[in-house]
């Protein structure tokens, strides 16, 4: 009976302990997935560097194309600074357009780099990186727009 | 006469010009389904393209769907993936609507108004009426137009386990404000 008893223990605590380390692993897991926050922009590699016109008219051209190339990846794009739109303290927005069109490219600043974006002035000509949500064509402007989130400073 | 001519033309320039289509492109749309177990679906999307008609009352937004900034991927993931707002095959939310009461609003002196406004709203390519109350602020030449409300995500489709679960509110709130 006591061997019996020897024999099952060892193998009770094995799986217990297997149980417990296998539910603290998925706990980190989950942890780390439900906490992770995005990184900063200005750290990741930009899958493509492009320059502003000829990325709005590659969406002019062929909008599912461009969509499926660009779309949730960090884009660099240069270009001139067309304007800058801050609707409240928290927001800075800068645009470049092609002025023989309308269509636009918006970038939404990351908060950690807001001050950059807010250091700029119209004609400007810079490098901004950000992440891409693609673009779609606006009915109320008649336009085709490119949206940028998280976006900064190239370095 | 031709100071009658005159008088006319003048009255019909300056109406013109009041009676304008205001737009923007930097309005903010916010989205939080957080609950007391989740606080992480809720995000912000800064490029709202918005429109306001101040001789008719037209109002209408634009808003990228994948343009929604969350904090955690993984929750921006759900966000956009199939199961929610399928935002490859939809890829934007859309309001058409007016304010129902334009006569409540003098847009040439500064003031905060109360509106009431009503359209319909447009996700996942489901069409839904919503009514809610608005506020337009009239300082110098801005307008600032703002309204919060909420939505049943039910009503366009949008169902699972994070919603059953109470991770995600059934009836996340809205708010949109927008300087014209």
């Amino acid at each position: 009976m006591s061997q019996q008893t020897i024999k099952r223990n060892p193998w009770r605590k094995r799986i217990l302990v297997s149980v417990l380390i296998l539910a603290v692993a998925v706990a980190g897991i989950y942890w780390y997935v439900a906490t992770e926050k995005f990184s900063d922009t200005k750290d990741r590699k930009a899958a493509y560097t492009v320059n502003a016109l000829d990325f709005i008219r590659e969406f002019q051209q062929d909008d599912s194309a461009a969509n499926m190339k660009y779309r949730e990846k960090i884009i660099t794009v240069n270009g001139r600074v067309s304007a800058l739109e801050a609707p409240d303290t928290s927001t800075v927005n800068v645009k470049f357009v092609d002025t023989t069109t309308g269509s636009y490219i918006i970038f939404a600043f990351q908060d950690t780099h807001l001050a950059e974006g807010k250091s700029l002035k119209t004609g400007d000509t810079v490098s901004i990186k950000g992440s891409c949500s693609g673009g779609t064509y606006s009915d109320i402007l008649e336009v085709t727009k490119i949206d940028f989130k998280r976006a900064a400073l190239n370095k | 006469m031709k100071k009658t001519i005159l008088i006319l033309s003048f009255i019909a320039i300056t109406g013109a010009l009041f009676a304008q289509k205001k737009t923007t492109t930097s309005a903010i749309v916010k989205f939080d389904a957080s609950t007391k177990i989740d606080d992480l679906p809720k995000a912000e999307n800064k490029t709202v393209i918005a429109a306001l008609n101040t001789e008719t009352g037209a109002i209408a937004f634009e808003a990228s769907v994948k343009n929604f900034a969350f904090t955690n991927p993984m929750i921006q993931d759900h966000f956009n993936g199939g199961n929610w707002m399928n935002s490859d095959k939809f890829p934007s939310f859309t309001y058409k609507g007016t304010i129902t009461d334009l006569s409540a609003v003098n847009f040439t002196k500064e003031g905060t108004y109360k509106v009431s406004t009503e359209g319909t709203l447009t996700v996942k390519g489901v069409d839904q009426k919503i009514t809610a109350p608005a506020t337009i602020v009239v300082k110098g030449t801005s307008i600032v137009a703002s309204a919060d409300f909420s939505i049943k995500l039910s009503d366009f489709g949008i169902t699972g386990a994070p919603i059953d679960a109470g991770k995600v509110a059934k009836e996340p709130k809205i708010s949109v404000n927008a300087v014209l």
